[in-house]
């Protein structure tokens, strides 16, 4: 069994790339459009990873990581996908327990490397 | 012959100012506008004093222009070669700069005016190139093209022309063009349209109120040639019974007052009959004073081919191709003419030359022994300096670095005798003012030093070379590695990337009619990412500028951002189909 990546991301399009690129990797990936959908899935599952875009309809990146740390008091690593400009927004992510953070445009690649550091930290 | 070429000239002129006036207008603080504006001052300064008053400097002779060379034809074409010089450089800078600020990021309302100067300044060119020509101008006989073109998009272009002629008047302009006339035909598409620019011109300048209005009709069929009749009808002053009958005389305006109360030349109409009659047109005119005028006029034309048509759209991977021969190309320009000179930096420079302008001779050795130049720009006609001179000194330089470095020589004029001057001091190749982008690119390429060129350059060359706009541009192959060139996957993405762009075109179109920036702002900040993984730098940047204007609360920035990207987004989207399609192909 790969390790399981939970995608919380609004965008189709990058979400698909990242999506498929962590499919070649060897994860098992489930994505979800926007944070009420996080939140469902939370409630009975605990991926080994979480990767979410900070700005998302109902329930952004930060709200998330609040949820993950403060209510469902897991570690499961956290990493933030922001844009460029957005440091604030970066810092209360970290404030609150994000492990990493990967700018856009973001580079699969990189974001790969990201991943396999966080969950070999383990 | 000269004299009615440069009237038409002179008419062609003040359609030409019309529309860079008006384009002036528009506050803009591009400083390309500006220079435009200045360039066209210095042209037309130039082309007065020189039509006006050829020996003299006053103005003095503003009444009666033109009769002067009439009573002195011999000095015809004394007089046409020392105007050829100064009419061509100011009007290389017109284009250049029009050129150039095409590419600037305007609305589609600026644009469609930069298309007019284009267009006008193109046809003024086509004009000074006939009356600089001459052989045929010795001979009386002024030559006619015969190529296939689109006779409605040919109206269309003329018309909107026309119709920037009448920014502040209340007529309408009316274009009717009736079923039967074909779409495609074959005759001389410039005459034609100076022809219906000097008729409709002729009207917006008697007309208060009412209509100016184009018909053309089939007049007779014959098997692959047709008769065409177009009717320029106004609701203008009239002319009356007595002065219509030689109203196609040179010179001859209804009357004195006429000339007074409205200008011109009064030749516009003598030209337009010559045009017509050799070609074996006909011209007609009927008038009734206070009511209006109507001039008919019939040509012949044959079947056109659609398949004869010039090819006009541009391949932009062909430029990408032809830029990456230049990246890094090490250009010396010695040009003194400050505008051309900055035209010539900026446009080398955005191909990713290293160009040095304003070097004198002396300073020019030292950068060409120190640095290996690929190519001498020389302009051979300087009022201050010897271009061939120039030339000589470097040529004969001891250090082969220097004498083996390739000049192209260019000038407003050439004659014979530059011609074989040319070729004894070595100088390799020569370009004619004004140029198009696509030769000052070609004549670089295929000159430059250590150049061997392939196949593979001359068919880029061949090749119609435009600079795509910015916010055209894409690059899919960064994607293509991030999908391990799956090209299902790829296809996929740009699928997503076409939905992610149709959502924020609805998004924006439903909170621009409330204003909601908020939102917008939110999909604009959304859609960044997808431009950016096409490597869509210039729209990204569009965007980002979108997202910022809404952040600062200013709609009506944000509607003029959004024209932009509603003008331009199908051009990408285009060059996007093209490339997955190559790619798919592959």
């Amino acid at each position: 069994m790969g390790k399981r990546v939970l995608l919380a991301d609004d965008d189709q399009l990058l979400a698909s790339l990242l999506n498929f690129r962590l499919k070649k990797g060897g994860y098992e990936v489930h994505h979800s459009l926007n944070g009420k959908e996080v939140k469902e899935y939370l409630k009975t599952e605990m991926p080994d990873i979480i990767v979410s875009d900070i700005m998302m309809p109902y329930f952004s990146g930060i709200e998330l990581i609040d949820y993950v740390r403060n209510e469902l008091k897991s570690n499961t690593p956290i990493i933030i996908i922001s844009s460029a400009g957005n440091e604030q927004n970066v810092l209360s992510a970290f404030e609150l327990g994000a492990n990493d953070f990967i700018t856009k445009p973001v580079s699969p690649t990189e974001l790969l490397v990201r991943v396999a550091r966080e969950i070999n930290k383990k | 012959m000269s004299i009615t070429k440069t009237a038409g000239l002179l008419d062609q002129l003040s359609q030409l100012e019309r529309s860079v006036s008006d384009f002036s207008f528009e506050e803009l603080s591009v400083n390309e506008a500006k220079e435009l504006k200045n360039s066209f001052n210095s042209f037309k300064s130039s082309l007065e004093r020189q039509i006006y008053s050829p020996n003299q400097n006053s103005d003095s002779l503003k009444k009666e222009p033109l009769m002067v060379f009439d009573k002195q034809e011999v000095s015809q074409k004394e007089f046409i070669t020392h105007v050829s010089h100064e009419i061509r450089t100011p009007l290389s800078s017109i284009i250049g700069f029009a050129n150039l600020l095409k590419e600037e990021r305007l609305t589609t309302s600026q644009q469609k005016k930069v298309e007019a100067i284009q267009f006008a300044s193109n046809t003024l060119l086509k004009l000074i190139n006939e009356v600089l020509d001459y052989s045929k101008i010795s001979s009386g006989n002024t030559s006619f093209e015969s190529i296939d073109f689109k006779l409605h998009s040919l109206l269309n272009d003329v018309m909107f022309l026309c119709e920037t002629l009448l920014v502040d008047s209340k007529v309408e302009l009316i274009i009717d063009i009736d079923k039967s006339v074909p779409q495609v035909i074959k005759g001389d598409p410039s005459k034609l349209s100076q022809i219906i620019l000097n008729l409709v011109g002729n009207s917006i300048k008697f007309v208060n109120g009412g209509f100016i209005k184009l018909d053309v009709i089939v007049k007779e069929v014959n098997e692959n040639n047709y008769v065409l009749e177009f009717s320029v009808s106004d609701t203008g002053i009239g002319i009356s019974k007595e002065k219509i009958n030689s109203i196609f005389e040179r010179y001859s305006q209804a009357d004195n007052d006429t000339y007074i109360k409205y200008g011109g030349t009064g030749l516009g109409l003598s030209i337009t009959k010559e045009i017509i009659e050799k070609q074996n047109g006909e011209i007609e005119i009927s008038s009734v004073v206070g009511k209006g005028t109507t001039v008919s006029f019939t040509l012949p034309f044959s079947k056109g081919d659609l398949n004869n048509l010039p090819i006009e759209k541009t391949n932009d991977f062909d430029i990408k191709e032809a830029k990456k021969l230049l990246e890094g190309t090490e250009i010396m320009v010695f040009e003194d003419n400050l505008m051309n000179q900055h035209l010539i930096l900026e446009q080398l420079t955005k191909w990713g030359c290293n160009v040095y302008t304003n070097v004198t001779l002396k300073k020019g050795l030292n950068i060409l022994a120190a640095k290996k130049v690929d190519l001498i720009l020389m302009d051979l006609k300087m009022p201050n300096l010897d271009g061939f001179e120039m030339s000589k000194v470097i040529r004969s330089n001891e250090n082969p670095i220097i004498s083996k470095t390739p000049i192209v020589a260019f000038s407003a004029d050439f004659t014979e005798q530059d011609g074989k001057d040319c070729e004894s001091i070595g100088i390799n190749d020569f370009l004619l003012k004004p140029y198009t982008l696509n030769d000052l690119m070609s004549i670089i390429i295929s000159n430059k030093r250590e150049n061997t060129p392939t196949d593979e350059f001359k068919s880029i060359l061949q090749k119609q070379m435009i600079e795509p706009k910015e916010t055209t541009v894409i690059d899919l192959n960064s994607l293509l590695d991030d999908c391990f060139g799956e090209l299902e996957m790829l296809n996929e993405l740009i699928k997503l990337f076409k939905t992610n762009v149709l959502e924020f075109m609805g998004n924006v179109r439903i909170h621009l009619k409330t204003d909601n920036l908020v939102e917008i702002a939110f999909s604009a900040h959304k859609l960044k990412a997808s431009f950016a993984m096409l490597k869509a730098k210039g729209m990204r940047n569009l965007i980002v500028e979108l997202e910022a204007n809404c952040k600062a609360n200013e709609p009506d920035k944000v509607k003029e951002l959004y024209e932009l990207f509603l003008n331009d987004y199908p051009l990408l989207e285009n060059n996007l189909n093209i490339d997955l399609e190559k790619l798919n192909k592959k």
